[in-house]
């Protein structure tokens, strides 16, 4: 039993090691590789150049405006559907998650369809004013702020929601009781409680937004944030800056990070009662009945404007929309096109393939995590879990440089192939990428799960397979599951990493709409993104259902 | 009741979903009196205290305080003092943080709060624990720590929610007296929620008796045990046993109660009372009013031992009789399972009640 733990963990570890810490090493390795010797000149360089700094301070406000601004939008929505009831609330609440839906690219571009140059939108305003220009342009830091915002500000509302649905009524009379107006309640009880759900939030979109390509990759112009200047080092074949660009990006994300987590770890309050979620108050002036409700579903009927977009132009034949406001023919030949041709439908079944492939390693992998470190408590868990959490704190980018470093040479013995050009290297990205993902789950699942279930099982004589078979992934069920969705939903529109490491063959879906969108056929590149959009609600409702029946079935 | 109202509950009301939790309750608390609201689970008791607090607005009635309607005064104008089931301690804030947080709002100075927050703290005896986290206090402290944040801006009422349920039992009794002490110390005016009759005992000048939303009885504890309104009281305070019988005769708030052929006890009947002879009653009977006697002897039930306990004091037999089963305190072991015994009342009528059964009840 001991010694199959022990080679379990030394195999979990081992593959860890290779997979997610060593690419990094590499990176940082060739970063300082100069004639056969070590050398600080292209960190020199790197300084030395203005453009750059100016590409990592550009990540860097970027990615705290995001933040601002996507709490301003989340955390009062959040506040107005937690708090109050008004007719439509279900459904406009759950309307405003509807941004999650869209995987980046796919979101960039059904704003591009909607708001940019040549977008409905736009065009519907240039005509109602009777202007000769578009009256905007979605380009530069703007466009890109707006489309984080667009995307990120679901962080906040649905942590925000569910730091509100934990609150102890309890806690917000007594402040009352004590004298506290509503005022004094929110600024010094109910905020104070949410820290760790804003903090969580803000961490999570910081993140992404210093991660974030697919925005400023098509709306940015001669705007540069480090994603982008990395992606264009390594295409102009400058790879030492594009390995030094790298190591800075991976450095301030981690640099962040870690005061952030530390602190959000800090305030984690456990509140002694259980007590009751506060309850929902009716609006009663007149204003507040008719404003608010109108309000909420115009900002949610600006928020799926987009999905919208992106269905109609999905109809329109390629050619057909060139001057007018709105396209003037509509027809199925899209997705006919999409499912008839076997050029076409080969990145459906790449993004499918490689999607399940990663998902399903990176299950199997984050469950042997979660069992050696909370089960076995095997020595060295907390290097455990913080490996398996790593690729969270490297953006995409990152992640995707140091796999094609790494894996572009044969050297086996020092543990290097050649997988550049296969699926399999894309796969492997998308399995480091969501394994944060996976392994949050599984970590979760089993913590959750009562050890006195197992030990009972054992005591009524079911053996270490049955245990597992009967109890054990039975119980884990609703943690992987949602885990899972989530990783095959990330990996089936991957676009950050995939643009890095993609060949001609394999593909995936978000290539093949950037593809589409080069050669102007916005209806084929709107008719993927449909595509992926309903992919991605068919895994997420799916996810749900299995869970849902689990629950039932434990009643 | 002490001289004039200071608290009154004025005929309240509040429906949820077509049923009413609280229906047309009354109740006066005199100043500086402390008043338990005592009833088993799900019986209002919690609604009838928020409704007083103000967190929940009653259908209708009114609360009354020192003569002003306040009924539609926010909570946090009102200046009740609550202490929550769970404490509702607010986790991010420390003992001292906790407790100043209603001088804070009182606007007092800095200088002054402190003074007054060691001051509360020294109450409860925690002085010195204001840097402490409340995470790492065991629950009795969290339970004091309450007490105090509720006491210390000197509220006019303390209303208090089954502050003592997260508590172990020894400590729960303990808990109590000082709980009194403290509160008839300050003199302040208390409503105090429980279900539990032995907490309601200990702690209170008087107990309203609820159930399904309406007071049963209201009176200190004494009264509601020897002279309980209803059944319901009878059996809710204290344990009784029971028999079912016919009234013979009556005499003012006295009436013989025929058990068996030829066995009648004389029982106690609530003012209240419709009875005249031949009405069909219930008899209940406290355990220590009970005594064996011969069963073939006069006056006297016979049945037979059903279970016998010994409960430290005493030993409590069951006994079943003919139409009922009765509990029956002794000093001494008196009599095994199975044997037959008789039962009779040791000063009759103290201890025996008579209730009349309802409609639905007389087959
Ligand atoms: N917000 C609410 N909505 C609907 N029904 C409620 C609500 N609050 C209480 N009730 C109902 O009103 C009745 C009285 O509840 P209340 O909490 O006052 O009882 P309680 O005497 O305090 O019980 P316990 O001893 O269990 O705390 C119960 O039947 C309860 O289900
Ligand atoms: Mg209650």
């Amino acid at each position: 039993m001991l010694n199959r733990t022990r080679l379990l963990t030394a195999i979990v570890f081992a593959l860890l090691l290779w997979a997610v810490v060593y690419p990094n090493l590499v990176v940082i390795g060739e970063s300082v590789r100069g004639d056969g010797t070590v050398t600080v000149r292209h960190y020199a360089e790197f300084f030395g150049t203005p453009s750059e700094l100016r590409a990592l301070w550009s990540s860097a406000w970027i990615s705290v405006a995001t933040v601002l601004l996507s709490a301003l939008i989340g955390v009062p929505l959040a506040f107005l559907f937690a708090r109050y009831e008004f007719p439509g609330r279900r459904a406009l609440g759950a309307l405003a998650a509807m941004p999650v839906l869209l995987p980046p690219l796919v979101g960039v571009i059904a704003i591009l369809f909607l708001y940019g140059e040549s977008g409905i939108a736009t065009r519907l305003v240039q005509v109602a004013l009777g202007l000769n220009s578009p009256p905007w342009r979605l380009r530069g830091p703007g466009a890109i702020l707006a489309v984080h915002a667009y995307s990120m500000y679901v962080y906040f509302y649905l942590f925000t929601l569910a730091g509100l649905a934990r609150l102890d009524l309890a806690v917000l009379e007594a402040a009352a009781s004590l004298g506290a107006g509503r005022l004094r309640t929110l600024t010094r009880v109910t905020l104070p409680l949410l820290t760790p759900a804003l903090a969580g939030a803000s961490l999570l979109t910081f993140m992404t937004s210093m991660a974030s390509f697919s925005a400023p990759y098509v709306l940015g112009g001669g705007f540069r944030v480090m994603t982008t200047q990395i992606f264009n080092s390594k295409l102009q074949g400058e790879t030492a800056m594009a390995m030094v660009e790298t190591v800075m990006l991976a450095a301030v994300s981690l640099l962040v990070l870690w005061p952030l987590a530390r602190w959000e770890g800090s305030r984690q309050y456990v509140a002694p009662g259980k007590g009751m979620a506060p309850l929902r108050v009716p609006l009663r002036s007149r204003w507040a009945s008719v404003g608010v409700p109108s309000l909420a579903g115009l900002g949610v009927l600006l928020l799926v404007l987009p999905h919208l977009t992106l269905l109609l132009v999905s109809f329109v034949p390629d050619g057909t929309w060139t001057t007018q406001t709105l396209p003037p023919r509509y027809s199925l030949e899209n997705y006919v096109e999409l499912f008839a041709e076997a050029r076409t439908f080969r990145p459906i079944v790449n993004s499918l393939l490689m999607a399940s492939a990663a998902t399903f390693i990176a299950v199997a992998i984050a469950l042997a995590v979660g069992h050696l470190v909370v089960r076995r408590r095997v020595a060295g868990r907390r290097l455990l879990e913080g490996t398996l959490a790593l690729p969270w704190a490297l953006p995409g980018t990152v992640l995707a440089i140091a796999l094609a470093t790494t894996f572009s040479v044969d050297r086996p013995w020092t543990g290097r192939v050649v997988l550049v050009g296969t699926a399999w290297i894309l796969v492997m990205a998308y399995v480091l990428r969501v394994l944060p993902l996976t392994g949050r789950a599984a970590l979760a699942g089993f913590r959750q799960l009562d050890p006195s279930l197992e030990e009972a099982a054992a005591s009524l004589g079911a053996g270490p397979w049955r245990t597992l078979r009967r109890i054990t992934l039975p119980g884990l069920t609703p943690a992987i599951v949602a885990g899972a969705s989530l990783a095959f939903v990330t990996g089936l529109g991957e676009f950050v990493a995939s643009i890095v490491l993609y060949t001609h063959r394999t593909r995936p879906i978000a290539i093949e709409i950037l593809s589409q969108l080069r050669d102007f056929d916005l209806g084929a590149a709107a008719a993927y993104g449909v595509l992926l959009m309903v992919l991605v609600a068919a895994a997420f409702m799916l996810g749900q259902r299995w869970i849902q029946a689990g629950k039932q079935a434990a009643d | 009741m002490s001289e004039q109202a200071f608290l009154e509950l004025d005929r309240l009301t509040r429906i949820y979903a077509g049923t009413p939790a609280v229906h047309d309750l009354s109740l006066q608390v005199g100043e500086h009196e402390i008043v338990t609201l005592l009833g088993p689970s799900g019986c209002g008791k919690t609604t009838t205290l928020r409704i007083v607090a103000g967190f929940e607005q009653p259908d209708s009635g009114r609360v009354v305080l020192g003569g002003r309607d306040v009924t539609r005064v926010a909570p946090q104008k009102r200046g009740f003092g609550m202490v929550f089931q769970h404490y509702a301690l607010f986790p991010h804030l420390s003992v001292g943080a906790n407790v100043a947080f209603g001088l804070e709002t009182a606007g007092l100075a800095k200088a002054e709060i402190g003074a007054n927050v060691a001051r509360a703290l020294e109450l409860v005896r925690l002085p010195g624990t204001e840097g402490r986290s409340v995470a790492s206090l065991s629950g009795g402290q969290q339970q004091r720590v309450a007490l105090a944040r509720a006491l210390a801006p000197e509220p006019q009422v303390l209303l208090l929610d089954e502050p003592l349920s997260n508590l172990d039992a020894a400590l729960r009794e303990r808990t109590r007296r000082e709980l009194r002490a403290l509160v008839k110390g300050i003199g302040i005016t208390t409503i105090y929620v429980t279900h539990d009759q032995e907490e309601a005992f200990d702690l209170s000048d008087r107990i309203a008796v609820m159930r399904d939303g309406r007071l049963e009885q209201v009176g200190p504890a004494e009264e509601l045990y020897h002279q309980p309104a209803t059944e319901f009281v009878a059996t809710f305070l204290g344990r009784a046993g029971q028999v079912e019988g016919v009234a013979a005769s009556v005499r003012g708030d006295l009436v013989d109660c025929r058990l068996a052929e030829g066995v009648s006890w004389p029982a106690l009947v609530p003012p209240s009372a419709q009875i005249e002879p031949g009405t069909p009653v219930r008899v209940l009977t406290r355990p220590e009013a009970l005594t064996f006697a011969a069963h073939d002897a006069e006056g006297v039930l016979s049945g037979t031992v059903d279970e016998t306990r010994f409960a430290g004091s005493v030993y409590v037999y069951t006994v079943t009789v003919e139409g009922g089963q009765l509990e029956i305190h002794a000093r001494s072991a008196q009599a095994r399972i199975g044997r037959r015994v008789g039962v009779r009342p040791l000063d009759p009528p103290r201890g025996v009640h008579a209730f009349v059964l309802s409609a639905a009840e007389r087959v």
